[in-house]
């Protein structure tokens, strides 16, 4: 059977395919200001336990996992209203112009129903720089579309061939810029050795 | 960012918090927080506490250790990345292969047009020296590199063109006292070679912490093979580098006087030469400030220092046998 692919990789490859190669397929993850900073956060939100608020059922950090996609990773939280699930991934900063978040709900969801047997059809991401929920509805537009990545993130894990780099906004923000070079394709096919 | 170089005999190098500390005959000489430093460099006897390595194998900075004279002895490595992708495509192009030709071109030609770069800036400022003959000499060396294909007879154009450079360079020390007549090492028996030498494993530490980082083995070289007894990515990439940091440093310490005749001894019987401690920190000094200096990456067109090229160049090597790049660019300086 193959390794079953982190669920945090569907977002890494949503955002650009050559960074979830880099993190995921050759071990590459540089902590920068960003990422240090998830992490404390992660690390609030991974304390494994549950409560009851109102009548809401909430249960922090467990495992999820899908037989059937091949999925594993751990849910920063999952709350439960009137007999319905909703995961709940937490983000530092905000809402960004990338729906990378989304296939992380979506993948979540897809654990949770083959675990549960229960439909969802929604999910929330929590931007923790605007304390804001945003609601993920769990379209079959978009579980498709998680899908599709998640077989093309196994056979890229299963293959090790590399996405290309492919520059452009989102390398801004990206914490693997200095290691990616992302420019060196075109600089390098440019330039002109001096004499 | 910075390398730390402990150079004085019987210090002892250990760690407080989150600062690396350097004691010597019971006085602090040294407290830099470890957030500051990229490497450390240990020259001669000195001492360094079990916490202190931890901390900068954890931080992934690399150890050197040198004898005191700076010959390299060795290295401790942090450990090398996971991209296992990289050290693939590194063996896979090893021997006779077109990749291994196109770098070992690469890595000779930067070389020799970085040598004749510095004659002929040399030249521009001192007109009446007579350098010419051996910058023609350099330039057919060079034009030679494209059409040649076996690695032997790139290695036997890198030597020639070496000779000739070595031969040029008496002519670029413009300071009384100082003699060069041929490049000696293992040990160095006059100034210029001690010197250079010595500059020669500080860029060792440097370019080989940036193989490192970007994943390869730098024991699998292209250029120093066997027939060097010491196969060697890292000496490969230093090629470019040797003349633009190293010469160049030698060379302005010389002529403008920074170290002198005097500041040298040498030993009964075997002339081994070495710097005094004083001319040592000043040599030290000259390289790191080298390092840290700005310039517009002819590739990238952005400013980058030294320190920054080493792996840019490291990267841009990897990308150029990932088939990322059509080509290895070497850092050509004009
Ligand atoms: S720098 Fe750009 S191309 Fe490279 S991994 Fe990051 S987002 Fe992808």
């Amino acid at each position: 059977m193959n390794e079953p692919i982190p669920i945090a990789a569907l977002n890494q490859y949503a955002y650009c395919p050559h960074r979830c190669w880099r993190m995921f397929c050759a071990g590459e993850f540089v902590e920068n200001h960003y990422t240090i900073e998830g992490t404390d956060l992660h690390q609030r939100v991974h304390t494994v336990g549950e409560n009851q608020r109102e009548e809401t059922w909430q249960i922090r950090a467990i495992w999820l996992k899908s037989e059937q996609y091949g999925l594993i990773g751990k849910s920063d939280l999952i709350e439960e209203v009137d007999d319905n699930l909703y995961p709940i991934e937490y983000k530092r900063g905000h809402k960004g112009e990338w729906d990378n978040d989304a296939m992380q709900v979506v993948a979540q969801a897809l654990c949770l129903e083959e675990m549960t047997g229960k439909s969802i059809t929604k999910g929330y991401v929590y931007y923790a720089q605007t304390h804001q929920r945003q609601e993920i509805e769990i379209t079959s537009e978009l579980r498709n579309k998680a899908i599709a990545a998640i077989t093309e993130i196994s056979q890229m894990m299963e293959t090790g061939k590399m996405p290309p780099a492919i520059y452009g906004n989102r390398c801004k923000g990206c914490s693997l810029f200095t290691q990616c070079v992302p420019m060196a394709k075109e600089k390098v096919s440019k330039y002109k050795e001096g004499a | 960012m910075g390398t730390v170089y402990v150079s004085q005999d019987d210090s002892f190098i250990g760690k407080t918090d989150e600062r690396l500390t350097v004691k010597a005959e019971k006085k602090q000489i040294l407290d830099v927080p470890l957030i500051k430093i990229d490497g450390l460099v240990i020259l001669g006897r000195a001492t360094i506490s079990p916490a202190a390595v931890i901390e900068l194998l954890e931080r992934k900075i690399p150890m050197s250790f040198m004898t005191g004279t700076g010959r390299f002895l060795g290295r401790l490595e942090p450990e090398l990345t996971k991209n296992i992708f990289v050290r693939r495509s590194q063996w896979d192009a090893a021997g006779e292969t077109p990749k291994a030709i196109h770098m070992v071109q690469a890595f000779v030609r930067g070389k020799l047009k970085n040598y004749r770069a510095s004659l002929m800036r040399h030249l521009r400022d001192y007109p009446d020296n007579d350098l010419q003959k051996w910058i023609d000499d350099l330039e057919r060396a060079i034009d030679s590199l494209a059409t040649i294909k076996a690695i032997a007879s790139l290695r036997g154009v890198e030597g020639h063109g070496s000779a000739v450079y070595w031969q040029a360079f008496p002519k670029l020390i413009r300071a009384d006292g100082f003699s060069f007549t041929t490049r000696n090492r293992r040990p160095p028996i006059d100034p210029v070679n001690a010197m250079l030498s010595f500059g020669y494993s500080l860029l060792r530490h440097d370019v080989q912490g940036a193989l490192n980082i970007v994943g390869f083995d730098p024991y699998l070289g292209y250029l120093h093979t066997e027939r060097y007894g010491r196969p060697s990515l890292a000496l490969d990439l230093m090629e470019e580098f040797r003349p633009l940091i190293v010469d160049a440093i030698v060379l302005s310490a010389i002529n403008r006087k920074a170290i002198a005749p005097k500041d040298f001894t040498s030993e009964p019987l075997s002339k081994a030469i070495s710097l005094s401690n004083e001319a040592r920190k000043v040599f030290l000094t000259l390289y790191e400030q080298k390092k840290q200096s700005k310039f517009k990456h002819p590739v990238m067109g952005r400013q980058c220092t030294y320190q920054e090229a080493f792996e840019l160049q490291a990267r841009l090597l990897a990308k150029y046998l990932m088939d990322e790049t059509d080509k290895y660019p070497p850092l050509v300086m004009k």
